[in-house]
């Protein structure tokens, strides 16, 4: 019996072996069309951003040198602007992170709680996400302008009378506003489909626990929708740092440059003021450096959190 | 066996409060559509006198926008089906194959989810000159599969895992080629993750700016976005026209909106809960 077991194996492996190879050449095989597409469209022009933020390419020139360094001291040391922008996007991520996640979670929490209208306030608060970028930023143009100013005579609503796009500490929030109404409605999708699933009787529970309200929150609810908190900062994060679509059409950077945050620097470095493309690469890739390390903080952080909770 | 407290009927109406301005602006922006000039200068916020239907003729003749739909159409057609299929094929065999190359292969397309768009927007712009499809509407919906197929083969791969292996396998007992085995097999039972992929890319690559913004220059080739974007560099003053501009846009995003709203919004649970 035990030398069958051991003829069995050793047949086995060979048939193994065999059909490995098989499913290597099928593997590759089924795999190449993604991956080609992803080479060509992702994985070369990531390399070439990297290779290109070495020299002082630029399109308008027939040719280029080898800088090394230079782009990146350059942007750290005479590039106040880019440090502005950069300090600019983080306190905007910071306040869209909290604001956005508050009010997600906010509004699911209290739309959990509805009847028959639970459908209706879903669809609601979702609506705005359908909208583009670029439309909302546009429908808030004219909110800011014409709706706002003349709202602000009536009664209670004199503080809408506010410089929304031309007064530069304003304008900030501005595009807080925008971002938003249009992006609370996805998180909130996420959050109530997190809470879909904690247990009702888990609740009850508590509740003949006596615990309250707040002590229900904090203690049942939110350990364990723990992981859609954890996506949801994730995506609040990425998405607020990558900004670019609302401050392009809402204030386009200005009043002056108030409000250019990080990717609109990049932008306007490459494509509408001085095309020096090898100089904007670096930019962008010590933007990416950025993201990554932040990404890498916020799953560490939050995969903690998830343990202790 | 809901108690109707105080606290429950402060709920409701900080909701109705919410729900307000969340559809504030839209109510604006649709009845300011239909008023002139002069009923703006007036009020903004009253009802208009009548409904005027000329912004939305002016606006017509200004945008091309049935030519910006069909691009529009084209991109998002040729992104989709791509994104589909390129990563059902590439989700399945990962998710099947185990080893060293397998796991290679997933890792490199996972690692690349954190690219942020920033990062290759420039070099982008040089490769598409270099395969000259740089403003060509066929080549942009390319690059969407090439950017796409990162997130899609993560999300088939995971989904795979909960599909019986029996059926494909008594397949092969069969004589049936692994294509066959695919297509026949395989990729129906995939049915409930491909509607969660096709709607969270077509959102995205309906209502996306930038790259279009870089990629397509020329008139005839632009998106939606691109000629509203355009109109409103055109016309900033003219309110009405810009407003029926934007409604009309928004009009196929909202009917999806009405009949996919339960699959969209699983859709992003789904998509997200995953990731």
């Amino acid at each position: 019996m035990a030398q069958f077991t051991r003829y069995h194996k050793k047949h086995r492996s060979m048939m193994e072996k065999i059909s490995d190879q098989r499913n290597v050449k099928y593997l590759l095989l089924f795999v190449m069309p993604a991956f080609l597409f992803y080479v060509v469209f992702l994985l070369v022009p990531i390399l070439g951003a990297f290779y290109y933020s070495l020299t002082d390419w630029s399109p308008v020139r027939p040719n280029y040198n080898f800088v090394g360094l230079n782009n990146y001291v350059r942007a750290f040391t005479q590039d106040p602007q880019f440090i502005n922008s950069l300090l600019l996007t983080l306190r905007y991520t910071a306040f869209v992170f909290v604001l956005q996640n508050v009010f997600a979670l906010g509004l699911a929490l209290m739309i959990e709680t509805r009847g028959r209208s639970k459908a209706f306030f879903r669809t609601i608060f979702f609506l705005p996400n359908m909208l583009s970028l670029v439309i909302s930023s546009l429908m808030f143009r004219f909110i800011f302008t014409n709706v706002f100013p003349e709202l602000s005579e009536r009664p209670f609503l004199g503080f809408l009378e506010q410089g929304w796009l031309g007064n530069p500490s304003v304008a900030f929030y501005s595009i807080l506003i925008v971002v938003l109404w249009n992006g609370v409605g996805y998180m909130m999708v996420i959050y109530l489909a997190a809470l879909q699933g904690v247990p009702q009787s888990l609740i009850e529970a508590a509740m003949i626990d006596g615990a309250g309200g707040a002590k229900r929150l904090f203690k049942v609810t939110i350990p364990m929708i723990m992981p859609a908190l954890t996506i949801c900062s994730f995506l609040t994060l990425i998405r607020s740092f990558q900004i670019f679509d609302v401050v392009f059409r809402l204030t386009g950077g200005g009043p002056g440059r108030a409000t250019q945050v990080i990717a609109m620097n990049i932008y306007e470095e490459a494509f509408s003021n001085n095309f020096l493309f090898g100089y904007a690469n670096a930019k962008a890739m010590i933007f990416f450096g950025i993201i990554l390390v932040i990404t890498l903080i916020q799953t560490f952080v939050m995969k903690r959190l998830e343990v202790e909770s | 066996m809901r108690k109707k407290t105080p606290f429950s009927y402060f709920i409701l109406v900080l909701l109705l409060i919410f729900g307000f301005i969340a559809f504030f602006p839209i109510y604006m922006a649709i009845i300011n559509s239909f008023k002139d000039q002069g009923e703006i200068f007036n009020s903004v916020l009253a009802f208009p006198t009548s409904f005027r239907f000329e912004n939305y003729t002016g606006a017509l003749e200004r945008i091309n926008i049935l030519q910006s739909a069909l691009n529009t159409l084209i991109v998002t057609v040729i992104g989709l089906t791509g994104i589909t299929i390129c990563s059902s094929m590439a989700g399945w065999k990962l998710s099947r194959t185990s080893g060293k190359l397998s796991n290679l292969f997933f890792i490199f397309f996972l690692s690349s989810m954190l690219v942020p768009f920033h990062a290759i927007m420039i070099s982008i712009t040089r490769v598409a000159t270099t395969l000259s499809i740089q403003d060509n509407v066929i080549g942009l919906g390319f690059i969407y599969i090439g950017l796409g197929v990162n997130l899609a083969i993560f999300l088939y791969h995971g989904f795979v895992k909960s599909v019986p292996r029996e059926l494909e396998e008594s397949a092969r007992m069969d004589g049936c080629g692994e294509l066959q085995i695919f297509l026949r097999i395989v990729f129906p039972l995939l049915k409930p993750i491909t509607a969660t992929i096709l709607i969270l890319n077509s959102l995205w690559v309906w209502n996306d700016f930038l790259l279009p913004l870089i990629m397509l220059s020329n008139v005839n080739n632009q998106t939606l976005i691109l000629a509203i974007n355009a109109l409103f560099g055109e016309f900033h003053t003219d309110w009405p026209k810009v407003l029926a501009a934007l409604i009309m846009v928004s009009l196929p995003v909202l009917i999806f909106y009405i009949i996919f709203q339960k699959n969209i919004m699983k859709g992003i649970a789904e998509g997200a809960i995953k990731s």
